[in-house]
């Protein structure tokens, strides 16, 4: 068996009253790519921003690559260094350009010198198609290049696992998959990724393993041929059906 | 980003050491005592149209710091400011034509009387108040703390006026004349010579009230300069030069030559153009402070605001309920009673002298730093979460986060604040007269007190604010562009 990842054990959440995860056991392995999926208000998007402790668990474990990441005393700077993170927004720092954008947490954590950080950030921008906007400031990028170059920022510290927020929800349909091609070229090269999104398309072409969640716990998990031709559990069958039709 | 704040912390290190440094020198050889006074009480105190402060008061002190061997330092705060500030201990003595009375005595020692003067009634030339009885439904203006005040106060019910308090004589009279108040009340001497120099009011009553005027310290405090006050004067009167003072002031002499200087200085005096040359060193080195108080204090809150904003962003709840207590307090505070507070309080407690202008650079500091801290709070606040949120994905510390990312943002948005804060606290400092600080605004005040141009004066002094106002946009403008780029 592969060493795992991300060992998540029942993980509770709750923003004062509202109960949003609910006992959660969750597990990533190596090389693994697994798409979380269901409607919203589930907590998707809070199990992942509990990963690397955007969100602070209320119980539980979450341990990442052996770090107990729920642990106050986890120094969450340093292990956020190996876990990088797309979100919906892209939220590209404005006051910074593209290449600034991608350079500046490489250097000011001192990863890469200045020469370093710049040859990495051309590459990375080479990778995701947009080489040419390496002097460009954000505000003049469409949203499929934000999201682009958010990867790219995300990468240029060299994560060992890659967590998306529903990283095509904010975009343009037409953008969508200049972004999705960029996000399987990565799983293609072995990328630890777990990826919130509603793109079923994407989830049946490059999940190892999709993980279907309602109501704050994890109803049914499989491969992607499983879960969508064959699932068991009721509310996974009646939200595909939704999702299917629309 | 980071150039503009080394060169804040240079400049505000400079400003500390600098009023360090101003403070220690100030040791003299001879025993040097501050003493407070009024210099809108003609004849025992005035400035002189050369604007050097004059009168039976100034001379008096300065002849016996001559005979008895010491320095004065004339600190012009007005009456209510010098009593504060004798309580506290800010300053050493008050004289300050101030009639001893049994409630002051309680607070105050007083030296033996050096002059002794009765309350009367004055009115304007056209009115047919004769007496008392006449007032009956009518305002009568006073000047705070004086013993025509008290005298007003007295017989008020009797007589059914009512009392209007100023700061100022001048603001005294001139609502006597413009018919706001049908009388006021003032010590005899000084509404002599007022009469005497065209204040343009009449004298209706003979004086009563007799009161004597002495010198004020601390009371059982500075023991040593009222034994010197006291052996002085007995010398001056002893040699004839305190007769002699007296009757350079209040005599038959007085009013011819007094009548001679009046008609030259209103040959002189009374064109805008006139007005601003005679007065050009009192109003430049008024401009001078209340810039000098403008560009310290604006460094100073600025440091201070942005640092209490920024602990208010802190994600810790101890970090922001200082911020938040801190600019709750002085944002609550009218801007006058911190002054005060500050200035005469302070002392009070700690039992050590604030100098007039640091106490006002503090209160201003506080003030507008206070204000500062709020926007800067908010300007952060103002950046989207997400941005803290990818800074912190990455690994970067908050710190970090905050000022490659977060304050970057923030500062461009608080941009035209930081301007709009500037302008107020230009304009602030005007406030700080209260304290006795020769800004522009107490200089106009004194000048106006001799010269009783009131309407002329405040138009040029508006005016020059106007000035500084308008320059100090073009520069915040100039920072603005700068800084955008």
């Amino acid at each position: 068996m592969k060493p795992l990842k991300v060992d998540v054990s029942d993980l509770n959440k709750s923003f004062g009253d509202n109960h949003v995860l609910k006992g959660i056991d969750f597990k990533v392995a190596n090389n693994e790519v697994v798409v979380l999926i269901g409607p919203s208000g589930s907590g998707k998007s809070t199990l992942l921003r509990c990963l690397n402790r955007l969100e602070e668990p209320t119980s539980g474990k979450v341990v990442i690559d052996g770090n107990d990441i729920s642990d106050k005393s986890t120094d969450i700077d340093k292990a956020r260094q190996n876990i990088g993170m797309v979100f919906q927004h892209f939220n590209l720092f404005n006051n910074l350009t593209v290449g600034e954008n991608i350079e500046l947490a490489p250097t000011e954590l001192g990863k890469d010198n200045k020469e370093e950080a710049r040859a990495l950030a051309k590459k990375l921008l080479q990778t995701v198609g947009l080489e040419d906007k390496y002097e460009a400031m954000p505000q003049s990028l469409s949203g499929g290049q934000k999201q682009r170059v958010a990867i790219a920022r995300a990468l240029a510290m060299k994560p060992d696992i890659m967590l998306f927020d529903e990283p095509t929800s904010a975009l343009d349909p037409e953008m969508v998959g200049d972004v999705l091609a960029v996000m399987k070229d990565l799983a293609k090269d072995g990328m630890t990724m777990v990826v919130v999104t509603h793109e079923m398309g994407f989830a049946k072409e490059v999940a190892d393993r999709v993980v279907f969640m309602a109501d704050g716990k994890v109803m049914e998990e499989g491969s992607p041929d499983a879960i969508f031709d064959n699932p068991q559990n009721e509310r996974t069958k009646s939200f595909l059906e939704k999702v299917i039709n629309v | 980003m980071k150039k503009i704040f080394v060169l804040f912390s240079c400049i505000f290190s400079f400003t500390i050491a600098g009023i360090m440094f101003s403070q220690s020198t100030v040791q003299a050889a001879e025993k040097t005592y501050t003493i407070g006074t009024d210099v809108t009480f003609p004849p025992f105190v005035y400035a002189n149209s050369n604007n050097k402060y004059v009168g039976i008061d100034m001379e008096l002190i300065r002849a016996i710091a001559k005979q008895e061997g010491f320095n004065v330092d004339i600190k012009p705060i007005g009456f209510n400011a010098a009593v504060q500030s004798l309580s506290s201990g800010q300053i050493d003595g008050v004289i300050a034509g101030m009639t001893i009375t049994d409630e002051r005595r309680q607070k105050f020692d007083f030296s033996t009387p050096y002059y002794e003067s009765g309350i009367v009634m004055a009115v304007a030339p056209k009115s047919s108040i004769q007496n008392l009885s006449a007032l009956k439904g009518k305002r009568v203006a006073v000047k705070t703390g004086t013993s025509g005040a008290d005298y007003a106060n007295s017989i008020k019910d009797r007589y059914g006026f009512k009392v209007v308090t100023f700061d100022d004589s001048d603001n005294v009279y001139n609502d006597v004349k413009n018919g706001n108040s049908a009388a006021c009340f003032d010590d005899s001497a000084v509404l002599n010579y007022g009469v005497k120099t065209g204040l343009g009011l009449k004298i209706v009553t003979k004086p009563t009230n007799t009161g004597k005027y002495g010198f004020a310290v601390q009371k059982g405090k500075n023991q040593e300069l009222l034994a010197k006050f006291n052996s002085g004067l007995q010398k001056l009167k002893k040699n004839g030069k305190y007769a002699q003072i007296i009757e350079k002031y209040t005599g038959a002499a007085a009013t011819s030559s007094k009548k001679a200087s009046n008609q030259k200085s209103e040959a002189e005096s009374h064109t805008f153009f006139g007005l601003l040359k005679q007065n050009k060193d009192a109003l430049l080195s008024g401009v001078w402070e209340t810039i000098e108080l403008t560009v310290v204090s604006i460094i100073c809150a600025t440091i201070f605001g942005v640092l209490i904003g920024l602990l208010g962003v802190l994600p810790s709840k101890f970090a922001q309920g200082a911020s938040t207590t801190i600019i709750y307090i002085f944002r609550g505070l009218p801007l006058l009673v911190l002054a005060l507070f500050i200035y005469n309080g302070i002392p009070s407690l700690t039992g050590s002298k604030i100098p007039a202008f640091v106490a006002g650079i503090i209160t201003l500091t506080l003030n507008e730093g206070a204000y500062t801290a709020a926007f800067v709070k908010g300007g952060i606040e103002a950046v989207d979460v997400g941005q803290m949120e990818a800074a912190r994905s990455l690994g970067l510390p908050f710190g970090k986060a905050m000022r490659r990312v977060i304050l970057p943002q923030g500062l461009k948005i608080m941009v035209p604040s930081f301007i709009n804060q500037f302008i107020i606290t230009l304009k602030d400092t005007s406030i700080l007269s209260i304290i006795g600080i020769l800004e522009l605004t107490q200089t106009g005040k004194i000048i106006i007190a001799r010269n009783l141009e009131g309407f002329k004066i405040w138009t040029i002094i508006a005016v020059i604010y106007l000035v500084i106002i308008t320059v100090l946009t073009l520069l915040s403008k100039w920072v603005e562009r700068r800084v955008k780029d």
